[in-house]
């Protein structure tokens, strides 16, 4: 009898957990890869590791209280978050924000996209494998920035700033002069990255041609943000709806045409040149005068309605659904989150590649886990 | 009967040279370790360990005594044999390899005629001792870095003995003190630009250092074969790793920057011979250490593939210049011409290959559509 | 080739300048003004007496129900022949700091400036070694403000800068 096997070596499938702790998952986010040899053939991702039930909690808070859980939601973004719920807010009751608010939130929100985006290549540096080099540089930077919130809001990571009407209170007298600060701390960080980084050529052989993903995948699969800004579409929140005063200050929308690993590097390192520049013109036109509108309600009460309101996150298109039925809590929130819609590409990227470019796709994504599972 | 140190009788002077090199061995890993920290952390614009001790010197001494007092953990299906003698493996044969190097004259531990190929030959039993390593741990992590460490290994053995070869071909021996020697008046990197730069680079992938650490990729198989080690046999893997590091420098700087020789020649005593040696060492460290702290790390098969592809023929053709300049009695200097040259070629050739779009990535696309297509039907 | 040496050349660049990192316990940077650690009582120094009287505004502010609050009759009062003017005051209060977020809405909506956030180093260094250690009562909450070693910052919510 003649046995015959479609191959000629029967070898069999590894499938490797890239478990909840791994140092390069970035945060709590597991996925199960099916190996063959080296090369990927399949990802599995489990989340919800790190799910708390804000949307739920955020039903029994006043508009003020869930502000601290926007916080959490996104805490390497905090400030965008809380922008998010605020305008939602700000939305449903028809509050008018006065001007210096507007620019001194977006001072924060651009300072906000600069620390998180430092925080991208910190990490990213360390899945590439430089050790520790880029990591300690991103927080040489990120330092000067949260020193900086920590003086206006009074903490280093989770601020509560941003209040429905405009700001919880004034930023401090020397404001401008430790922006400006900061901004050249920011720049020396960013030629500090571009020098390390950019044209090292083991890095661009590690890094290009990687996780390509084209732009009409990227657009089937809902991606935002920088990642699908790399793969050649201009899709930028800041432009498409513009809020605060994004069009009224020159700045432009940063794309590339490949669309992999390479590019999205690229793409957040000349972000984070356009929000130097952005941060600067508003520094300029900031001038005295009230941050809430006269006449706040201690206790705001909203009108029934709903509202969507979205907003530009450092990771893609953060989105914030809220009803009302009258009162003083939303009746539903729903958080549309960037990063969950952006890793579900993560399969269509990393199959027939290998376990090291999986783990380098998996940082080029730049997810956060508070933000994928709420 | 051959007589030992200062005349002693031959089985108590080997005794002796035993006990120096494994009391050596030890206290120069414990300080690399602490150096590398200090170093690494100025690079990393940190200061590295400051507490224990003045200046933090008995941080190594803490964490070998930390490491020491571990609970030793056994995976329950751990093959028995290969997860007990992994270690073992790794380890002696950098004692072996410490028998050879050249400190200072006349005082290396064993002068061996055939000294380059013992080197060799030693350092290649390492690569088993990983490869046992990450069988016996039953930990799929543990074997891809065990399966990766040895196909690196033996991708750049090639490269390293091709360049060890070409300096042998000039001073005409084996003999790594004799090499030394010969270098009176010039160092061999002169001579021989190209192979110091190919040796420099299948040395540190020997060593398993960045960038070529991806069988210890601690971001992504977080240790590789070390996993699932624990306490005094993990400290193993890591004190052998930083032993060789000591070894490959003092080999490098012995054979290609002159060793004691050169600039002083023997003239010097034997302290300051050792100075010099150790300077130069601790050159090549602080190199080692710098290209560290600077450059990530390659892929498996763009590892493998530059070896094949690009280090060993350009090593093949410095043997061959070398052969035709000795053999045709041609002047020196053709060497270093062709050396340079050599060089500028490799630097063409590393960019070369890397920036330009190779076929192999469409390919890449073309298994991945292929895949999806079939998981769709 | 010559990526990488610049690579090198950046990090050599970092190596020359002097560290950035802070020698922590022996160096404590000074904390701003208006840093946020965990929620104080203050002291009312001409009375002596805490300025807290017991309402429960902050307690049920509190998203997180960190505080439990409860006021009795204050024997200082002018009427029993003391001389304060608070009628109640705050007989006892716990705040759980392990479940205090520091949002600073307790501060927000307190009608007496009675509470205010910590922003000393004594506040952000509050490890215990027992978890029913970080509920503070009445007694470990005022020392601070009652010995003096603090000087608080309450905001006016949403007043500007004057200029």
């Amino acid at each position: 009898m003649v046995i015959e096997s479609a191959h000629e070596f029967e070898t069999q499938d590894l499938l490797l957990n890239v478990g909840p702790q791994h140092p390069s998952t970035h945060g709590v986010f597991r996925m199960v890869m099916q190996v063959d040899g080296e090369v990927v053939r399949d990802i599995i991702p489990y989340i919800g590791y790190l799910h708390r039930g804000a949307e739920k909690l955020c039903e029994t808070m006043d508009y003020r209280q869930g502000i601290g859980f926007m916080d959490r939601t996104e805490y390497l973004a905090a400030m965008n978050a809380e922008l998010s719920y605020v305008m939602a807010v700000e939305k449903l009751a028809e509050l008018e924000v006065p001007d210096r608010a507007q620019w001194i939130r977006m001072i924060l929100v651009e300072l906000n996209r600069l620390s998180s985006h430092l925080m991208f290549m910190g990490a990213f540096g360390i899945d590439v494998g430089v050790f520790g080099t880029p990591f300690i540089y991103a927080w040489r930077e990120r330092e000067a920035i949260i020193d900086l919130f920590e003086e206006i809001s009074g903490d280093r990571m989770m601020y509560a700033y941003l209040r429905p009407g405009g700001l919880a209170w004034d930023v401090p007298a020397n404001f401008v002069p430790r922006c400006r600060e900061v901004l050249t701390a920011v720049r020396q960080g960013i030629a500090d990255f571009d020098g390390l980084l950019t044209k090292n050529e083991i890095f661009i052989a590690r890094t290009q041609g990687i996780g390509i993903v084209s732009a009409a995948d990227a657009i089937d699969f809902g991606m935002s943000g920088p990642s699908i800004r790399a793969s050649g579409v201009p899709l930028d929140v800041r432009r498409e709806e513009p809020y605060l005063k994004y069009d009224e200050i020159k700045w432009d929308v940063i794309t590339a045409t490949e669309g992999d690993v390479y590019a999205r590097y690229l793409c957040r390192l000349a972000e984070m040149r356009e929000s130097v520049k952005i941060v600067e013109q508003c520094l300029d036109r900031l001038q005295p005068g009230p941050i809430m509108p006269e006449k706040m309600p201690r206790m705001l009460r909203t009108p029934p309605g709903e509202v969507y309101i979205r907003t530009e996150a450092p990771r893609g298109e953060f989105g914030i659904y809220m009803v009302s039925k009258g009162g003083n809590r939303p009746y539903r929130l729903k958080v549309r989150s960037a990063c969950l819609s952006n890793l579900q590409a993560l399969k269509h990227m990393s199959v027939g590649l290998y376990v090291a470019d999986a783990i380098i796709v998996l940082g080029s994504i730049d997810i956060v886990l508070s933000e994928v599972d709420r | 009967m051959p007589t030992g140190l200062f005349g002693l009788n031959p089985w108590l002077d080997g005794v002796i040279r035993l006990l120096i090199i494994v009391g050596l061995m030890t206290v120069v890993a414990m300080g690399l370790i602490y150096i590398e920290r200090k170093v690494l952390g100025r690079f990393h614009a940190r200061i590295g360990p400051q507490r224990t001790g003045p200046f933090g010197l008995l941080q190594s001494v803490a964490d070998a005594l930390k490491l020491v007092g571990k609970e030793d953990l056994r995976p329950r299906n751990a093959d028995p044999w290969t997860f007990e003698f992994g270690p073992y493996l790794v380890f002696i044969p950098i004692f072996l390899g410490f028998v050879v190097s050249p400190f200072m004259a006349g005082f290396t531990v064993r002068v061996l005629d055939l000294g380059i190929l013992y080197f060799v030959a030693v350092s290649s039993v390492s690569i088993v001792g990983w490869v046992m390593a990450g069988w016996g741990s039953d930990n799929r992590y543990a074997m891809i870095g065990g399966m990766r460490a040895a196909a690196q290994a033996i991708s750049y053995e090639l490269p390293f003995v091709l360049s060890l070869l070409s300096v042998s071909m000039l001073a005409g021996t084996l003999n790594i003190n004799e090499i030394v020697e010969a270098q009176t008046s010039v160092p061999n990197i002169v001579w021989q630009p190209l192979a110091f730069i190919i040796f420099f680079i299948a040395a540190l992938a020997e060593l398993n250092r960045p960038p070529f650490d991806i069988p210890v990729g601690e971001s992504e198989v977080v240790g590789g074969p070390f996993v699932e080690y624990s306490g005094i046999r993990w400290s193993m893997f890591f004190l052998g790793e930083y032993a060789s590091l000591f070894i490959m420098s003092i080999l490098i700087s012995a054979l290609f920057l002159g060793g004691y020789e050169w600039p002083f020649g023997t003239q010097l005593g034997i302290g300051w011979q050792l100075v010099l040696t150790v300077i130069k060492a601790s050159m090549l460290i602080f190199l080692i250490i710098w290209v560290r702290a600077s450059v990530p790390r390659l892929r498996i098969d763009q590892l493998m593939g530059y070896a094949w592809k690009i280090l060993l023929p350009l090593s093949l053709l410095q043997v061959l210049v070398n052969g035709f300049v000795l053999v045709y009695d041609l002047p020196k200097l053709l060497l270093t011409a062709a050396g340079l040259g050599g060089v500028f070629l490799l630097v063409w050739l590393t960019e070369h290959a890397i920036t330009r779009p190779r076929e192999s990535r469409a390919t890449a696309a073309a298994t991945a559509a292929t895949l999806q297509s079939e998981a769709a039907s | 080739m010559r990526g990488i040496a610049k690579s090198m050349l950046t990090t050599l660049s970092v190596f020359l300048r002097p560290p950035v990192t802070r020698d922590y316990p022996n160096f404590h940077k000074p904390l701003p003004e208006r840093d946020r650690a965990f929620p104080l009582l203050l002291w009312d120094k001409d009375i002596d007496e805490p300025f807290c009287t017991g309402c429960h505004a902050c307690e049920r502010a509190c998203p997180v129900e960190c505080m439990t609050v409860l006021m009795k009759d204050n024997p200082n009062h002018r009427s029993v022949g003391g001389s304060s003017t608070r009628r109640k005051i705050i007989d006892k209060f716990w705040i759980d700091y392990a479940r205090c977020m520091r949002c600073n809405i307790c501060v927000e909506v307190c009608n007496f400036d009675a509470i205010a956030m910590n922003n000393t180093w004594s506040g952000h260094e509050t490890s215990v070694y027992d978890r029913k250690d970080l509920v503070m009562d009445l007694q470990q909450l005022t020392t601070q403000s009652h010995s003096g070693a603090i000087k608080e910052w309450v905001p006016v919510l949403g007043q500007a800068n004057e200029s």
